[in-house]
């Protein structure tokens, strides 16, 4: 079985700075994986790099074996990768509708939008797909709304468009303990749907609760790469802590 | 699988226990358009009471308003989308006399207007661009950028022309098309109606508006989602020069003449209505019918207060009013979230 995707000894310098040394690990078909290390691990840089803001300096990524190189946001989202970020990118002063299709809208040969057609499919993917609580409808304003269920729009637009692998950089940072609960919970959800997701935080305990397999990056590269049933949370905490 | 908060999902939707006032608040230009219908019953009734006094309904008053809207219309709009990407132009005024001088003495040499007119749109177009290329090429505010090309173009109009006023005199059907009547309608009014439409349906209707919409509210989600941010406000910025050139031609047609200074300070006022009509100086908020509303409101206002007899010097007075008073209810408005 090939991994869905593999990152090979990637190193990624800015000027005199290495963040990133000789780093590898892979992540599997419709596996959940924690990506831990403590501040300036080097963890941002590696979400970058495989959404494709960042090119490796050395090392190449590879999708379904195949090795590939992202120039742009869009390379990885069309190899099924969707980031969302800490802070989400999502606009405050439109829709939630409009925030799912933001970029990729149905629209007639004209380009005039199909108003009705992603209206039904967002109240559709709000309702079936995700589970939001307190929203009404999907013409409300994302600005008006809180931190989980942004997130949670972000999530809907990524299971929309079918992406196979979400990246989540910090995701319960700014969310309350109801919502964090609901965000792992999606990801389980997304899983047994054969999606992949990439825990990326430095919170042990989140991660403990979902993922399957843990990487721990420290001054920029793996420290260590463990099943789930092959360790503890004691474990991991020294690792994060002590490398 | 069921909803894993569905229970704390208590709270009934607010907007079903909200009243229609509050429905129309909460729609985009929702406030403003309360305020202008509200001033329009109170300048009807007074008119129908007071018909000698207050002639508000008289055709010629009519006419004048529908004759003085067109133009600050077109630059207003203009400008509008262009803030709503998060840029500005404070340009447009100089480039609204420019453009109209360089069509006026294109015509005046003998060239057709229906070639010269789309020429003049051209160079406000190119004059836009040229904004917008500086602008994002060095990553400079655009304020400062079209501040210079607000003095750089009024002097242009001095080094092309001369301080002189130049003659407009094309074709008959050219000027019945743009300050004629039809069916007791100024045919300037028509055209701003047609442009208020069209802009609408680009803004809030087709893609290109969706990421106007992003670029301006939310520039780093729009790049990660993969919107061409310099391209859309690139568009935006030819869009404000374009329209801009309209206004000119409009104007002129109206008129008969341009005047080398007519242009100064239309920029601003092209700002004020939009920020009276609900959009955001931060951008990524407002909307076309906002734009418009603004554009009737200061037009209303500054018609009623002559009918008035308030003398003139200090209309601009009220106006500055009516703009800082916009400017905090919108404020409000967006910081409980309703707009």
């Amino acid at each position: 079985m090939s991994n869905l995707l593999e990152l090979h000894n990637i190193s990624k310098s800015f000027g005199a700075l290495t963040a990133l040394r000789n780093l590898s690990f892979h992540i599997g078909e419709g596996e959940v994986v924690g990506l831990l290390g403590d501040n300036g691990a080097g963890k941002s840089t590696t979400v970058n790099l495989i959404s494709g803001i960042h090119k490796p300096t050395e090392g190449y990524l590879s999708v379904d074996g195949k090795k590939t190189a992202f120039t742009c946001r869009s390379d990885s989202a069309d190899a099924g990768i969707e980031t969302i970020y800490q802070h989400t990118a999502l606009v405050d002063s439109l829709s939630i509708t409009r925030n799912i299709f933001m970029g990729r809208e149905l629209t007639d040969r004209f380009g005039f939008l199909r108003q009705a057609e992603m209206r039904e499919i967002a109240m559709d993917v709000l309702q079936n797909a995700v589970h939001i609580s307190g929203i009404d409808s999907p013409d409300t304003l994302v600005g008006n709304l809180s931190g989980g269920q942004k997130q949670a729009v972000a999530i809907a637009r990524a299971v929309y468009f079918k992406k196979r692998v979400l990246l989540l950089d910090e995701p319960t940072s700014s969310l309350s303990v109801r919502e964090t609960e609901a965000l792992l919970n999606q990801v389980l959800k997304l899983k047994a749907e054969n999606v992949s997701s990439v825990l990326v935080t430095h919170n042990i305990y989140h991660a403990y609760q979902v993922c399957d397999r843990f990487v721990i990056m420290s001054h920029g590269t793996k420290v260590f790469d463990v099943d789930k049933a092959d360790t503890t949370i004691n474990q991991l905490t020294e690792y994060v802590v002590l490398t | 699988m069921t909803p894993i908060l569905a229970d704390s999902a208590a709270p009934r939707s607010r907007t079903q226990r909200q009243s229609i006032l509050k429905q129309i608040m909460g729609m985009p230009a929702g406030a403003i358009f309360l305020v202008f219908m509200t001033l329009q019953i109170v300048c009807i009734a007074g008119a129908l009471l007071y018909p000698n006094e207050f002639r508000y309904l008289s055709p010629q008053n009519l006419t004048i308003l529908m004759k003085a809207i067109p133009v600050l219309g077109c630059l207003a709009l203009g400008a509008g989308v262009l803030m709503i990407a998060g840029e500005f132009d404070l340009s447009i005024g100089s480039v609204y006399t420019f453009t109209a001088v360089l069509m006026a003495t294109l015509v005046g040499a003998g060239v057709s207007a229906f070639i010269a007119a789309p020429l003049g749109i051209l160079a406000g177009v190119m004059i836009g661009l040229l904004n917008g290329h500086i602008t994002l090429r060095f990553g400079l505010p655009s304020f400062i950028v079209t501040l210079g090309g607000l003095l750089f173009w009024r002097g242009a109009v001095l080094l092309y022309n001369g301080a002189v006023q130049v003659r407009f005199d094309p074709e008959p059907i050219f000027t019945s098309l743009f300050s004629g009547t039809l069916l007791g309608v100024n045919a300037a009014f028509i055209w701003i109606v047609l442009f208020v439409i069209g802009f609408h349906l680009l803004l809030h209707r087709h893609r290109f508006g969706n990421h106007v919409f992003a670029t301006g509210g939310n520039p780093g989600a729009a790049t990660a989602i993969g919107i061409n941010t310099n391209r859309v406000k690139l568009i935006a910025f030819a869009i404000a020069g374009g329209m801009a050139a309209v206004a000119g031609i409009l104007a002129t047609a109206r008129v008969g003449s341009v005047q080398p200074g007519q242009g100064a300070g239309l920029e601003l006022q092209a700002i004020a209505a939009c920020v009276i009509g609900g959009l955001s100086l931060r951008g990524g908020r407002g909307s076309i019918i906002g734009i418009f509303l603004g554009v009737l409101l200061i037009h209303t206002m500054t018609d009623v207060l002559l009918l008035l007899r308030a003398p003139g010097f200090y209309l601009d007075m009220f106006i500055a009013t009516l703009i800082v008073l916009a400017a905090i209810f919108n404020h409000l408005i967006e910081r409980r979230g309703l707009a």
